[in-house]
């Protein structure tokens, strides 16, 4: 092998990674955001700091203490999940503290919900799936993880859905949106397909699509359309299509919505 | 089964592109891993060309095959191997997917006679598995194994010159491995689930290459250990830790290995970014991909890729007008010429010099490039033969020396390495060092526990 003793790897590449890692202590940011009443701050730091085994001890303190099961649900264990999305997208977490996180915050939920009188009311129904004949789901896994983190109930129809069966189950659910992922070029063409039968079924939701084969472009394509370029831009897309943004005109106001987790 | 005991190169400097210990010979005058390098150009349809099977066969013969085949002879390749990886629609409607494998054969053969050039043609058929299903044939049933082996038929019958998969065996539990950054569910998964259900695929797929004199070319990792390199990204992403995807790499090899070992013979497909270990293990030829794949994605070891390649690819682009041509043919061009200065390496015997440059540029770049470096993939598959027989024992080898080069690379201020960086890594080297040495304990403790925690992972889709 060639010796290459002498050679200065900075003349060749940057280590941009090193250079530029963050390296506040999550710990502070983490004590600035926790929630004020010790009870949620307990519930929110449990998410915070992924501890499966005392999430459930620390709702049910809450509880105990006469806390609604409502506010130990949005003010602990959802605000727990938006300082993990913080973090997120601060390069402080990484996918995989999230994933552990967001199954810390279910936990926790599902405790809660056992106190509530009738069903938990979420922001609003989603309905996710893969393209027919795209058999990976990787990617709406992760975007249906911050979803419900974010507060949706999600119906997730998996992989390599038929066009119909995305038509059929948005036209009986009525969601706020629905999102489907391809990572092939032939199979993203199932998205126009599946819109025009919402259109003529007189459905004009958004029609969020991602994955490895889609882009902007071709998501501006056909009515409906919009585009999500990675997980983490879904929630605040969603929760415009949420505040009563048509497709329209979450599409052109696409820039200003991602700006911040781009 | 056989397995690998010794190394096919009893030292990594003995590696370099375009020579392996057991080149083949096939196709239309194709030599690979004979003394040069040859292009692989790999493309897909524009969407809707699937509309009808016409438009589709149109798409892939009288457009792309046409395109890329005469740019090469305009550009003067002596040598071109196209890889046609069939859409899913492909995998579910066989009779349109004979047509096309049938015609692109008559073109290329066309090209062939007409002007010399040396042809082949992979085919790359799709893996739709389910596994909510099933992942194993049955009797009488058309379903996605079944139909999987008929697509496998269909190409060879038809004109295939190499048969490849990109298999998902062992992915439910892989991608619950990469999302939550959990090592030892990624040796489970790719390691022993992946490994025999690719040991299970080739069985079969060999014996039909067999049958109809089709070279049985291998199988790549690519669903799960591409996308842990993809998840970890370029410098600015933080999906996924680049130890972690370096360490799921080498684990990998051990599972793309299986396929050498149940009949495959290569040439290895180009997304197999383990394949250089499984080339130091073999000897088979290998196709890679790197800095001449940007149209597909973006990587931190484009240089290093080609370091011991026998085909150079594009890995795939979509077919669209660039300025230059059609976007295939400008890829065609991308590839062809690394290869013309390989090949120029070789005949002036400075092949090894080339080698070494395309190495050290990219040898530090990241956790992944270090170890794919040929010095070290190979000492990555000494450890895999060396560790007998067992899937467990061997993906576990290639997990720890893997982590134990990239901790001596980093303490020897070769690799550079993020502070979460080496926090993963030495998390990992926590979990696998504290797993049994005992298969049957670490199965039944994997099995448990996966169950439970992968909904979609069934046991009995392995025969466990």
């Amino acid at each position: 092998m060639l010796d290459y003793s002498c050679v200065d790897n900075e003349s060749i590449f940057r280590r941009y990674d090193i250079e530029s890692e963050n390296t506040n202590l999550p710990a502070n940011i983490i004590a600035r955001m926790l929630p004020e009443s010790m009870l949620l701050k307990e519930v929110a730091a449990s998410v915070v700091h992924l501890r499966f085994k005392s999430v459930g001890p620390a709702v049910m303190r809450a509880l105990q203490m006469r806390l609604s099961a409502e506010d130990v649900i949005n003010d602990g264990l959802v605000k727990g999940m938006e300082i993990v999305s913080y973090l997120y997208s601060h390069g402080l977490y990484y996918l995989p503290e999230v994933m552990m996180a967001a199954k810390t915050m279910e936990i926790g939920i599902a405790i809660a919900e056992k106190q509530m009188p009738g069903k938990r009311c979420t922001k609003g129904i989603v309905v996710m799936h893969s393209a027919e004949g795209d058999p990976h789901d990787i990617g709406k896994n992760i975007a249906a993880v911050m979803l419900r983190s974010a507060g949706y109930t999600i119906v997730d129809l998996g992989k390599d859905v038929p066009v119909e069966d995305v038509v059929k189950t948005v036209k009986r659910i009525g969601p706020v949106m629905v999102t489907g992922t391809a990572l092939m070029t032939t199979t993203m063409s199932a998205f126009p397909k599946a819109a025009e039968k919402l259109h003529e079924a007189g459905v004009d939701i958004p029609y969020m699509v991602a994955g490895g084969a889609v882009n902007r472009e071709f998501a501006e394509s056909f009515d409906g359309g919009i585009y999500s370029r990675k997980a983490l831009q879904t929630p605040p897309l969603v929760e415009k299509a949420r505040a009563g943004y048509d497709w329209r005109r979450i599409r052109k106001e696409w820039d200003e919505i991602t700006r911040e987790v781009s | 089964m056989n397995r690998f005991t010794r190394m096919a190169y009893s030292s990594p400097e003995d590696m370099v592109f375009g020579k392996a210990k057991k080149p083949l010979s096939y196709g239309l005058g194709m030599k690979v891993g004979a003394g040069s390098v040859v292009p692989e150009v790999n493309y897909a349809p524009r969407p809707g060309a699937e509309d009808s099977p016409e438009k589709l066969r149109k798409e892939y013969v009288d457009y792309i095959t046409r395109d890329v085949i005469s740019r090469a002879i305009n550009m003067g390749f002596p040598s071109l191997q196209l890889e046609t990886e069939w859409i899913s629609l492909m995998g579910t409607k066989l009779n349109m997917s004979a047509d096309i494998v049938t015609s692109q054969k008559e073109c290329v053969e066309g090209y062939h006679t007409m002007y010399g050039i040396n042809l082949a043609v992979r085919h790359t058929i799709p893996d739709l598995r389910l596994f909510e299903q099933h992942l194993r044939r049955r009797v009488n049933r058309n379903d996605y194994p079944s139909l999987l082996m008929g697509s496998a038929e269909v190409a060879c019958e038809n004109g295939a010159d190499i048969l490849s998969i990109e298999s998902i065996g062992g992915k439910e539990v892989t991608d619950y491995a990469i999302t939550h950054g959990d090592i030892t569910a990624y040796l489970f998964g790719a390691g022993i689930l992946g490994a025999l259900d690719v040991e299970n695929l080739w069985s079969e797929l060999s014996n039909i290459c067999k049958k109809n004199g089709t070279i049985p070319g291998g199988d790549t990792n690519c669903a799960s250990s591409n996308m842990a390199m993809f998840m970890a990204g370029g410098f600015l992403d933080n999906d996924v830790q680049k130890t972690f995807s370096a360490i799921a790499r080498c684990i990998s090899a051990a599972r793309t290995l299986c396929a050498i070992e149940a009949g495959a013979t290569g040439p290895g497909k180009d997304c197999g970014y383990e394949n250089i270990v499984v080339k130091a293990i073999t000897g088979i030829p290998i196709a890679q991909e790197g800095k001449n794949c940007q149209c597909a994605h973006c990587d931190l070891m484009g240089n290093l890729m080609a370091q011991c390649c026998d085909l150079w690819s594009n890995e795939s682009v979509a077919y669209h007008p660039e300025f230059g041509g059609t976007s295939v043919q400008c890829w065609t061009g991308q590839i062809g010429y690394e290869c013309s200065l390989m090949n120029t390496a070789i005949a002036s015997k400075k092949d090894k010099l080339l080698r070494d440059l395309y190495m050290i540029s990219d040898r530090g770049r990241s956790p992944e490039s270090f170890i794919l470096a040929y010095d070290n993939a190979w000492a990555i598959g000494k450890a895999i033969v060396e560790a007998g027989d067992s899937h467990y024992l061997r993906a576990k080898a290639a997990a720890l020396t893997g982590a134990r080069l990239l901790m001596e690379g980093y303490n020897d201020k070769r690799l550079g390495l993020t502070e979460k960086q080496l926090s993963t890594l030495n998390r990992i080297v926590r979990d696998l060092e504290s797993l049994p040495d005992e298969e049957d304990l670490f199965m039944e403790e994997s099995i448990r526990r996966y169950a439970e925690d992968v909904p979609s992972f069934t046991p009995g889709n392995y025969d466990l």
